[in-house]
């Protein structure tokens, strides 16, 4: 009872923690990763599934996903077909599209034979259909998993399998499941707690307790998991009072944290155990607590009531009556800021201000609203906003402002596209004449005619082996100068003998020579007609793209004026859908927190009913005491 | 006040926000919202196509932006890859086409950590000429034994009429205890 007494750290008006009561309440959001790992190996093959992961991993889900639809329209992810598609159903499901989701993994469980793909596609879709309150067919896809899979979700099967079992009312499917169940201690710990309340379902009271006990008993590094801890010994302590066992339920509430968002319960709890052994004076400890406490919650209200409750029964009429009094102006003063409250939220403010310090990026992953602005409207809210219903709209509010945004975006893109293709229409309308006069002044058709010219002659070298067609200038310089001298008339003259004799050697030595490199320099420029011949089909190929592009650059540019035509009024549309949703979702936020607001109000009029009567009952008492005796005293 | 309110408060505890759900909805027993669960799924079922319209708009979008300012017969894309990463940590790699710098990029510990769970960073996309182009890498981080390191790496590329695919490729060359650095060009 220590932990109870002690004084409250940081006293004074609180909050609870939004963050503890979501931690408890929502989705981590953990499962997309699994289903990102590789089924087989860590070997991307495909370059654009690795950019995917890539981003994927930073958190980055939107930007994972966008590329992921593109890389498979594009057929660059063919290497990764299957797992592409589990990871394109996770991040579906994870951003809330659970019929697209639905439709992927029941079609990859057309295609895949391999038992990897098999069971956690039937995982993914047994989770699909526990997310939409399918609990029959969650289960039985869930039963279908007959293998292996990645650690995170084979802890997370049982878990879901349990809460389908207690959302059916199947309590003893669901202690079946969770009894004895091994796994991560963070799931442990929700395992035991689930089990305990299945227990309590079941009638098993007993079996409940331990097990309640032994969370409620157990050391937890995480904020998330005391926050679960101190839930056990809240419920297990209500369970010790519903049963009568006021004595055994003062020490487990005393083990709840003070500074936890169970810490007024637990208080109020506390000293019901002590007002049921009579003990009014001990009761009073907590309670008082209580007092100092915000009145938003509901604990902190009855205490009020309490409090007076105690000082009657200890026959302290005149505190009772103060504090019946104190109770009746904070429930006046509370009621009337409901009131302002109720009035501020039918204004319409209420959704945009929870989102104002909103980190706008798109996604849905791993986001929940934390932290609440210091608002009339929305300080009565903390239950509703933790509430998984009410966090959902949000994100919806959110994911469609986030979509609206990266539409924004798109609107001032498709403009500058527009820009673009106008820019290129002018380029290709002032380079029209110099290219096309370009392109027909390739000469293309002319060195294929000097090709043909020179190949012919080659080959007439070849056929008449013409060892002189081969020669070099100077060679073939000299050798037309001897076949020149040849025909002289000197040449034949009988003084001419030695020029005779010298002419026929030259000519023998230069033919020779010539005759000797024929092969060789025959190879030569055959070799060099076929690299003229592969230089000639690059330029043709290279000119007759060049000349198809330039040709179908206005029908290109016609059809991407289409597309960004086609786009630009898609998007004005969307635009509007989107904020006409967005509305809708925030109105139905607004009425849920508007009923919220005027539930706390009822409740706050019924005590204040309650309050008055207690008050008016220890005046009457008071008066008739006053009447019948000089003495003071009485029994409220 | 009596035992009466004292009970409305334990039902509520045990039964009311009874499940604790780590990862799923079974909290939604807590919850009593004012719409009718119809009006709920419908509300869902409307939500979700035009999500997915959005989306499917937003993936046109990207398409479209990607072939009008990189068409495929200049297109070029540089991706860097990490496996392992155990004599090598990265700090940043710094890209030249012909020897002019096209990115100088530096990484941040997420997308490192990403990097060595198998994501691929799409380090440029631009446009390139067909022909023969020379393409270098310098990758600067700490080696071995937490030293400096920068090395280089260099691929000739011939860029034809198809987009153009590059690797730059860091991994543990067990053999040598020393990082290696591969440029490859995909098909």
């Amino acid at each position: 009872m220590s932990c109870i007494r002690n004084s409250i750290p940081g006293s004074g008006r609180r909050r609870p923690s939004l963050y503890g009561l979501i931690a408890l309440l929502l989705v981590t959001g953990g499962a997309a990763v699994s289903a990102a790992e590789p089924v087989s190996g860590s070997v991307v093959r495909d370059l654009y599934y690795g950019e995917v992961l890539f981003q994927f991993y930073q958190d980055e889900h939107f930007d994972a996903l966008t590329h992921l639809l593109v890389a498979r329209d594009a057929d660059r992810v063919g290497n990764h077909e299957a797992e592409s598609e589990l990871l394109l159903g996770g991040l579906y499901l994870h951003y809330g599209q659970h019929n697209r989701a639905e439709q992927i993994f029941s079609r990859l469980l057309q295609d895949s034979s391999e038992p990897e793909v098999r069971n956690r596609a039937w995982f993914y879709l047994g989770k699909v259909r526990y997310q939409r309150s399918l609990y029959p067919e969650a289960l039985q896809a869930f039963d279908r998993v007959s293998g292996a899979l990645p650690a995170s979700l084979d802890a997370e099967l049982p878990m879901l399998k349990a809460q389908a079992y207690l959302a059916l009312g199947r309590f003893d499917a669901a202690v079946a499941l969770l009894d004895g169940w091994r796994g991560p201690e963070s799931w442990v710990a929700y395992a035991r707690y689930n089990l305990g309340v299945a227990l309590v379902r079941l009638d098993r009271p007993e079996d409940a307790i331990r097990q309640l006990d032994q969370l409620g008993r157990s050391t937890f590094d995480t904020a998330e998991l005391r926050d679960l801890r101190d839930k056990a010994n809240l419920a297990l302590g209500y369970l010790y009072l519903q049963q009568g066992r006021d004595i055994d339920a003062r020490p487990v509430l005393a083990r709840v944290r003070l500074n936890g968002p169970f810490s007024a319960k637990a208080l109020l709890g506390a000293g019901w155990a002590d007002a049921a052994v009579q003990d009014y004076r001990a009761a009073l400890t907590p309670w008082l607590e209580l007092r100092d406490r915000d009145l938003l919650d509901s604990a902190v209200q009855e205490s009020l009531l309490a409090i007076p409750y105690a000082w009657a029964r200890l026959d302290a009429h005149s505190e009772a009556a103060a504090g019946y009094q104190a109770a009746l102006d904070a429930y006046d003063a509370e009621i009337g800021k409901l009131d302002a409250a109720i009035a501020g939220s039918r204004s319409g403010q209420l959704v945009p201000a929870m989102l104002s310090a909103d980190d706008a990026r798109i996604g849905r992953w791993y986001w929940q609203l934390d932290a609440l602005p210091d608002s009339v409207e929305t300080r009565y809210l903390y239950d509703l906003v933790a509430r998984h219903s009410f966090q959902e709209g949000l994100r919806n509010v959110r994911d469609l402002a986030a979509l609206s945004a990266n539409l924004d975006e798109w609107q001032s893109k498709v403009a500058a596209f527009e820009q673009m293709v106008a820019t290129r229409r002018t380029a290709y309308a002032q380079r029209q004449g110099r290219v096309a006069a370009g392109l027909d002044q390739a000469g293309i058709d002319e060195l294929q005619a000097r090709r043909d010219v020179l190949a012919a002659r080659l080959e007439q070298v070849a056929q008449s082996r013409d060892v002189a067609g081969l020669a070099t200038t100077e060679e073939l310089d000299r050798w037309q100068r001897l076949e020149a001298l040849g025909t002289s008339p000197a040449l034949t003259d009988v003084a001419a003998g030695d020029a005779r004799e010298r002419y026929r050697l030259l000519k023998g030595v230069l033919g020779w020579d010539l005759d000797r490199d024929y092969q060789y320099r025959l190879w030569q420029q055959q070799r060099n007609l076929t690299r003229v011949d592969a230089l000639l089909v690059k330029a043709q190929s290279a000119h007759a793209s060049g000349a198809a592009a330039w040709q179908d650059t206005p029908a290109e540019l016609d059809r991407f004026a289409e597309r960004i035509a086609s786009l630009a009024p898609r998007i004005s549309s969307m635009q509007a859908a989107l904020a006409r949703d967005r509305n809708a979702e925030e109105q139905r936020l607004q009425a849920m927190a508007i009923d919220v607001l005027n539930e706390q109000r009822e409740r706050l009029l019924s005590y204040r009913v309650q309050a008055r009567f207690a008050l008016a009952t220890i005046y009457d008492r008071a008066a008739s005491s006053a009447r019948s005796a000089p003495v003071a005293g009485g029994t409220p | 006040m009596n035992r009466l309110t004292m009970n409305i408060c334990l039902t509520a505890m045990l039964l009311g926000g009874a499940l604790a759900a780590k990862a799923g909805h079974a909290s939604e027993t807590v919850a009593s919202a004012a719409v009718p669960v119809a009006a709920v799924s419908s509300i869902d079922t409307g939500m979700q196509a035009l999500k997915d319209d959005v989306l499917d708009l937003n993936r046109e979008l990207f398409m479209l932006e990607e072939e009008l300012l990189f068409p495929a017969n200049t297109q070029v894309a540089v991706f860097v890859s990490m496996d392992v990463g155990e004599f090598f940590a990265l700090d940043s790699v710094q890209l030249k086409i012909d020897d002019k710098p096209i990115s100088n990029y530096l990484y941040t510990e997420r997308e490192l950590k990403a990097l060595l769970r198998g994501g691929v960073h799409r380090l440029y996309l631009g446009n390139l000429k067909t022909g023969e182009h020379e393409l270098t890498a310098v990758f600067t981080g700490q080696g071995p034994h937490a030293r400096d390191y920068r090395r280089g790496a260099t691929l000739k590329v011939e860029k034809g009429v198809g987009a153009k695919f590059v690797e730059l490729r860091i991994s543990d060359r067990q053999s040598a205890q020393q990082p290696e650095f591969v440029v490859r060009e995909w098909e």
